[in-house]
């Protein structure tokens, strides 16, 4: 049996303490460098996050059926690379190189799918596994060089519309659609089912495997769009496309509400959330003039409290009131 | 409702263990790769050769067997390296500001066993899932690495810490015979002390355990303590191995080796199974795979996707066995 | 007379080492509540897993409003218009009342979900049976008398035409029972049958037609619940002549008091609990699933925090408070599911053994095991207890039931404690096994330790006790002396005879 929460401090804390601190550390940082506040810098903070949302929307998927992907980056590498590779080296049309990256991805994400829900491997070592795999063909395929992109490609990842960028629109496109999909079809539904409970989701008749395996799928689909788009940005295909960008959408996406337990949480606004958190931070720390290599540090502390108030939460949720006994 | 049906009393079950023998593969397989080797490769079978792989694989040997006590309690550490890493940047740079290298090596050990027992609290007593306490671990002190050493690796190290580590020991370097040393210790403490008990229990059954009185959280924490603690070890061997510290070197493939020697070496994700001496082969064999690769001139790359594959293989036949065998994940 | 809507016949089913159901055949009709009673373990839960689809027979037939059909899954079963609304709600916590009530059936329009009907069908089968909520609230906001209430809504959207309630009041207050049976009337009214499985005799009579009473797998009798007192359902699920001669007790002098629970409070589960054992004796205590014996043992063994209370051990020398968790604390728990919580099945039984011993068995020269110390102690462990098997290092999973349980009984034997809980220690065993058991928990006794044990078999519990606690919905609610008979036990556990701060 399920049982009521109060709404005590500690919930408040747990469920909004994120927004606040935010909101606090917007206020310092502006404090600090007057131009932090200013609707330029809120769009290059946008930009720089367009990306990691995209990538983040797939794997919120995946950890709300309760089961985990830490290998977008690799998916995101090494579809990209077999696109641009397809590009250079057999001099497909490049638009077409481009698209036939989106079902590379999604391709990948079916073998995470396939050795998880088939296979029945644990989630964390299948992924660790295509982590691997996955970047060490990437690397095999482009030879690790850097490989620019065509100009006519790269101009797009600094498109503007007016003064906001193309990919800032893309992105919340993408946030529209994942959350349209997350509470209003079946398959939404179903992958909050699942994340609540596997046997009790059977029971009621949900597809459980299939359910699990289209969210790895799509993962992969979204990690190759969000690695695209990376390119775009940076105009070229680097070795490092994609290196810790798994680490960072799950860091965004428990901040952002999204638990690691699954069954919680929320695509909009929980993944803006999270972006916005992390590239505050990091455009904040920068502003006020802290060195590069403070960011991991204090990124990797941000992850280690929002997993810690994960686990809180979830805990809370368990202290369940049972006066049956199993029959 | 179980679905195994108790074998009546008095018939002899002790052959039927098919989960069992995916702990035999790793030895077999290495077997068969030493002899192909030493078929194929001439001076493969040299002491001097032999003294090179085991000195290649003291750090790796070491964080493996580290892990393999976490993993024998049902939990993970992907944060082993990180701590060595991180551990090895606040020695290095201790010496390297003139300090003393037997201090330094104490620092290592003890920076890193600090890393372990944070792991271990936030597991055993916030209950936190190790997966994630040791991911965020590993980001936190990877950060920290690179921010104190401002990415770069940490020069200047004395050379008398160098020679002193490396040195002889009859045939084979220190830290050849401390991971020997450390395996053998490591293997008789978990499978014939008291902790060591506790600790199968606590992997096999953590909730038959507490109800045996086995202070399974204290068993949790110290397993964590433990890795920490020889990640530490492991610090001081690639420091002077190496004779730099800090940096990005190789850090990302570490993580993969040292879970891979551990699950080949026979230990289990699933907890409850595994010793360290199958920890210790486990790391000679991803070496002699790594070299075997490279000899036959396979890419780098080529190595993590092999690699990949192998443990994804390696853990899937597991479940499935364990399935069979009717227990439970 | 109108046709039933529910025929089974001849259910047979059997699980490793339990013949579940031995052959039973009911009818039930529409408009009807049917109350399928039965103490526990007689196989009601298995006959309606059955027809729920969570479970297939090995023999018998199902016929569905004249149709004989096989049901291989629950959505099969739903399908069919069978709703099985269980003890533990399948609800989803994070879910929102709307979304939990159509997770099975979203209606829809253009590939989206379209909520506004979907709404239209909720509130209407919510108003059905009298209630409004808001339907975008999570579900775990929801007293559990409310999330009841959504399951069986589920129910209405489905148009089940057949409704299985297991023991649907365990959590309810006494407004929510009124409303739940409110509810039964209005589905009756619709034409649904209704079967009603419960231990509670109240229940029955208020709410039911009819009555199918099973015990031990077998159906004893099925009639019109005017037709029956509550004696004569007492009687019928406890049998008249047992045929199975138990343990043959004999009379024991309780010595002092060794162990005094003062005012266990553990909230949610234990009610102010208060009892005291003596040396040599064998305390049987009594009650229904959910009345939180279990929970009285882990309470005692400190692996369940308690909020209030405490233990006293006397050991000759004056009460001493203990700290349930503590190390000193002197009994030993024989849990009730020996797979789950007592043993370590890959390992063997010296391994499973010795478990709470190990530090006996420390070598002096270095701080290792010692093997044969440990070995030697598995031995004689094994030989006393007639463990059969085929060595020491056999591993604990090949063994039979009641082997297992010998393993747990002798890994506490080992450490020599004052006082021995054991939950069901006799379930899932066959008849040798049991009498083995019995045997071990009377000489326990007669050594001078004090053995508390919980069953379900009212004839074990009946045989071996010295005297019996018995405790309703975490309250303990009486004491009684050996002399009690069958239906007083019965009774008092059902919740019937005057009881101490009853409801």
């Amino acid at each position: 049996m399920i049982v009521k929460q109060r709404l005590t401090a500690g919930a408040f804390l747990l469920s909004y303490g994120f927004l606040i601190a935010i909101v606090v550390m917007v206020a310092i940082f502006s404090l600090y460098s007057p131009n932090f506040f200013s609707l330029k810098n809120a769009l290059f903070i946008l930009h720089a996050a367009a990306p990691s949302m995209i990538l983040a929307t797939g794997v919120a998927l995946v950890l709300m059926t309760g089961k985990i992907d830490i290998s977008i980056g690799s998916t995101a590498y090494l579809s990209v690379a077999i696109g641009v590779m397809l590009m250079r080296g057999l001099h497909v049309n490049p638009i077409l190189a481009m698209l036939i990256i989106l079902p590379i991805g999604a391709f990948l994400g079916a073998v995470n799918g396939f050795v998880v829900v088939v296979l029945k491997v644990n989630p964390l070592i299948a992924t660790l596994g295509s982590y691997f795999t996955f970047r060490g063909l990437a690397l095999q395929v482009s030879n690790s060089m850097t490989i620019s992109i065509p100009a006519q490609l790269g101009n797009i990842g600094s498109l503007r519309i007016g003064p906001v960028f193309i990919d800032i629109l893309f992105a919340a496109v993408v946030l529209a659609i994942f959350q349209l999909i997350h509470t209003r079809t079946v398959f939404g539904r179903h992958v909050m089912a699942v994340g609540n409970g596997a046997e009790v989701a059977q029971k009621v008749g949900i597809p459980v495997d299939r359910t699990s395996f289209l969210t790895f799928m799509l993962a992969g689909l979204m990690a190759s769009i969000g690695g695209v788009l990376t390119m775009f940005q940076v105009s070229s295909l680097s070795p490092t496309l994609g290196q810790g960008y798994e680490f960072t959408a799950i860091a965004l996406l428990v901040i952002g509400g999204v638990s690691l337990f699954g069954g919680e949480g929320t695509i909009f606004p929980g993944i803006v959330l999270g972006a916005l958190a992390l590239t505050i931070i990091q455009s904040g720390l920068n502003f006020i003039g802290a060195s590069v290599f403070v960011y991991p540090l204090v990124r990797g502390g941000i992850i280690f409290i929002a997993m810690y108030a994960d686990s809180l939460k979830n805990m809370r949720k368990r202290q369940v009131k049972v006066l049956a006994e199993q029959g | 409702m179980r679905t195994t049906e108790p074998v009546p009393a008095g018939t002899t079950a002790i052959h039927r263990d098919s989960s069992q023998i995916i702990r035999f593969i790793p030895m077999g397989g290495l077997l068969l790769i030493l002899v192909v080797l030493s078929a194929v490769v001439p001076y493969f079978l040299s002491v001097n050769n032999f003294v090179s792989i085991l000195v290649q694989c003291s750090s790796l040997g070491l964080m493996a067997i580290g892990l393999t006590a976490v993993l024998i309690t049902g939990g993970m550490d992907l944060s082993i390296p990180s701590l060595m890493s991180f551990s090895a940047v606040i020695g290095a740079i201790f010496m390297r500001s003139g300090g003393s290298p037997v201090i330094a090596c104490v620092i290592m050990v003890l920076v890193a066993t600090a890393g372990g027992c944070l792991n271990g609290f936030a597991v055993a007593y916030l209950r936190m899932i190790p997966f994630v306490v040791t991911l965020s671990t590993m980001a936190v002190f990877g950060g920290a690495s690179i921010w104190v050493t401002n990415g770069m690796s940490v020069t200047g190290i004395p050379r008398g810490f160098i020679t002193t580590v490396m040195h002889d020991i009859w045939i084979f370097p220190a830290p050849v015979v401390v991971l020997i040393v450390v395996a053998i210790i490591a293997h008789l403490f978990m499978t014939r002390s008291l902790y060591g008990r506790w600790l199968y229990a606590v992997g096999t059954n953590i909730r038959a355990a507490r109800v045996s009185r086995i202070p399974a959280q204290g068993v949790l924490f110290g397993s964590y303590a433990f890795s920490g603690f020889v990640a530490g070890l492991a610090a001081i061997v690639t420091t002077a191995w190496l004779g730099t510290a800090g940096g990005t070197i190789g850090s990302e493939g570490v993580v993969l080796d040292v879970v891979s020697s551990a699950v080949l070496g026979g230990v289990s994700i699933y907890g409850g199974a595994g010793t360290a001496l199958g920890a210790f082969v486990g790391a000679i064999f991803i070496k002699l795979i790594s070299n075997t690769l490279n000899f036959v001139q396979a890419s780098y790359y080529m190595t993590l996707v092999v690699k990949g594959i192998v443990i994804v293989a390696f853990v899937a036949l597991d479940s499935m066995f364990r399935r069979r065998a009717g227990g439970t994940l | 007379m109108t046709a039933p809507s529910l025929v089974m016949t001849g259910i047979k089913k059997s699980f490793p080492g339990v013949k579940a159901l031995k052959g039973v055949s009911f009818e039930a009709f529409p408009g009807e509540s049917l109350a399928m009673i039965g103490a526990n373990g007689a196989g009601k839960s298995t006959l309606m897993n059955i027809l729920g689809g969570v479970v297939q027979p090995d023999e018998g037939q199902i016929t569905i409003d004249g149709e004989e059909t096989l049901i291989h899954s629950p959505s099969e079963a739903a399908r069919l218009g069978i709703a099985f609304v269980h003890q533990e709600l399948a609800l989803m916590p994070t879910l929102s009342i709307l979304d939990n009530m159509l997770i099975s059936s979203f209606p829809t329009r253009n590939g989206l979900i379209d909520y506004d009907r979907g709404e239209v069908l909720c509130r209407e089968a919510l108003s059905r049976l009298g209630y409004e909520f808001n339907l975008r609230m999570q579900v775990r906001d929801l007293s559990p008398g409310d999330q009841q209430i959504v399951e069986i809504a589920r129910t209405l959207l489905g148009k089940s035409r057949i409704v299985i309630f297991d023991e649907p009041t365990s959590s309810l207050t006494s407004r929510e029972k009124e409303r739940l049976f409110e509810i039964i009337r209005y589905l009756k009214s619709e034409g649904t049958t209704i079967i009603y499985i419960t231990h509670l005799l109240d229940e029955i009579f208020t709410i039911c037609e009819k009555a199918v009473i099973l015990r031990n797998g077998e159906k004893v009798a099925q009639s019109a619940v005017k037709d029956l007192t509550r004696d004569g359902i007492v009687e019928k699920m406890i049998g008249s002549q047992e045929v199975v001669s138990y343990f043959q007790h004999h009379a024991r002098q309780p010595g002092p008091v060794l162990l005094t629970v003062e005012n266990f409070q553990r909230e949610g589960y234990l009610d102010n609990i208060n009892f005291s054992i003596h040396r040599g004796e064998v305390v049987g205590l009594w009650g229904l699933l959910g009345s939180g014996r279990t929970e009285l043992f882990r309470a005692m063994m400190g692996l369940d925090q308690i909020t209030g209370g405490r233990i006293l051990i006397d050991m000759g020398r004056g009460a001493r408070p203990i700290r349930p968790h503590s190390g000193k604390n002197p009994m030993g728990l024989v849990t009730e599911d020996r797979r789950t919580d007592g043993l370590l099945l890959p390992m063997s039984i010296r391994n499973n053994l010795s478990l709470a011993n190990l530090r006996n068995f420390i070598s002096r020269l270095w701080p290792f095991i010692a093997r044969t110390r440990e070995e030697a102690a598995a031995n004689e462990y094994v030989r006393k207890l007639n463990i059969k098997s085929t060595s020491i290092e056999q591993r604990v999973a090949t063994l039979s039931g009641g082997n297992q349980q010998k393993v747990v009984v002798g890994r506490w034997l080992q450490t020599s404690p004052l006082v021995f809980l054991m939950d069901e220690p006799t379930r899932g065993l066959d008849v040798e096994a049991k009498a083995e058991l019995h045997s071990i928990i009377s000489g326990l006794a007669d050594s001078g330790a004090a053995v508390m044990f919980v069953s379900s078999d009212l004839d074990e519990i009946m045989s071996l006790s010295d005297r019996f606690l018995v405790m309703v919905r975490g309250r303990l609610v009486k004491e009684l002396p050996r002399e009690t008979t069958k239906h007083e036990l019965l009774a008092t556990a059902s919740g019937m005879t005057g009881t101490m701060g009853g409801e």
